[in-house]
């Protein structure tokens, strides 16, 4: 691997590792999903500067040039992300049915309220549109 | 002493059937109650279901049929229901039969009762490549459970207190009745039919679109075999939610 290379990557992989420290400095990513992400600066950045390192793990799975050693490394990585983010998606996506199911119910029961309120002459204030947006956030247009 | 019986009816753009349906369930099955899932629809649904007074639940964001229906079902035990059956808001589902299928599973020798089409093969049955489709996961269920169900797909299935609590806990997001078939069988529940007829759906489209088919074949065929290698047990889940 040429120094310019080495040089290139070392730069590029400690400037990710610092953004996104600073990602979770100011609280845009949480903490618990970016480990994974310093994990894979942290490695490629030492692989990176410890040529010898690189080239006996790259000579122990019988790849012949230590940069795709690096490549596979990297790649292997990405699909671990992946995979969490995927587990992460499907546990979100059980709560937000849930809540939104949970919601549903609420509403019902502040309807029902609201008429057996009305009915015995209590005014109630209810608020000017109830119609709900399938896609929240997608209808504003400037 | 009656017992409670409810009607989820889940409804996606439904302004063109849902009267009818209800007006339908009303007639044929009084001693049911019914509530109607409304699943962000875009149309009239939810300002026609406010003006007739409908029992009607408006989920906030679009949710797909399988968490329509499971709203139902959480309705359902919230609300003390001895039996909760699925009839589509398309008009499909005849509410004749109803009263014959709560019959059914008052017997207490089963516990989910499916209106099937393909007992007595009358009334409307589907189109041609449908029914190939459903002959395929009647064929897989088969394969993989031993037991022998004529309308997989079929959406009105009647279960009671044990199934519904189990429902409203772990229910899939789309497409969800050949797979929870499986899953009730895989629990050790046992699954009956009774012969139904089924009418067109009187307007708007169905959930399944031609380019749909083909994800619906695999992501259901994957999903049964799921159910039957008993996935459900890594959520902690069992069957005793009573």
């Amino acid at each position: 691997m040429s120094p310019r290379l080495q040089i290139i990557i070392a730069i590029v992989t400690a400037a990710a590792f610092f953004y996104i420290g600073d990602k979770v400095r100011t609280r845009v990513i949480e903490l618990k999903y970016a480990l994974v992400w310093f994990l894979l600066a942290l490695v490629l950045f030492i692989m990176d500067l410890a040529p010898t390192l690189l080239e006996r793990a790259a000579d122990l799975l019988g790849v012949t040039l230590p940069i795709n050693m690096l490549t596979l490394l990297g790649f292997g990585f990405v699909l671990i992300i992946l995979y969490s983010f995927t587990i992460v998606l499907t546990n979100e996506n059980r709560r937000t049915k849930r809540l939104t199911q949970e919601i549903a119910l609420l509403n019902k029961r502040i309807g029902q309220l609201e008429n057996a309120l009305e009915e015995a002459g209590i005014e109630v204030e209810k608020p000017v549109s109830e119609t709900a947006d399938p896609r929240p956030g997608h209808k504003i247009k400037v | 002493m009656s017992k409670k019986r409810l009607i989820i009816i889940p409804a996606f753009n439904e302004a063109g059937n849902i009267v009818r349906t209800v007006e339908d369930i009303r007639e044929n099955a009084p001693s049911f109650d019914y509530v109607i899932i409304n699943d962000c629809s875009g149309d009239d649904t939810m300002r026609i279901c406010e003006k007739k007074g409908y029992n009607c639940i408006n989920l906030p964001i679009r949710s797909g049929i399988g968490a329509a229906v499971q709203a139902g079902y959480l309705y359902a035990k919230r609300y003390g229901y001895d039996c909760a059956i699925q009839v589509d808001g398309d008009g499909q589902h005849d509410a004749a039969f109803l009263e014959e299928m709560a019959d059914e599973l008052d017997k207490g020798k089963v516990q989910m009762v499916i209106g099937s089409r393909f007992i007595e093969n009358q009334g409307f049955l589907s189109s041609g490549f449908r029914r190939l489709g459903i002959r395929w996961f009647t064929l897989w269920i088969f394969l993989l459970t031993g037991a022998r169900i004529t309308d997989p797909t079929s959406g009105m299935r009647m279960v009671g207190r044990d199934v519904i609590n189990f429902f409203a806990e772990e229910y899939p997001k789309d497409y969800p009745e050949p797979e929870t078939a499986v899953t009730l069988l895989q629990l050790g529940y046992s699954i009956g039919e009774i012969p139904v007829r089924m009418k067109h759906r009187q307007s708007g489209e169905s959930s399944i679109s031609p380019t749909r088919a083909v994800y619906y074949m695999v992501k259901v065929t994957i999903a049964c075999l799921m159910a039957r290698l008993g996935y459900e047990r890594f959520f902690g889940l069992t069957s005793s939610g009573s």
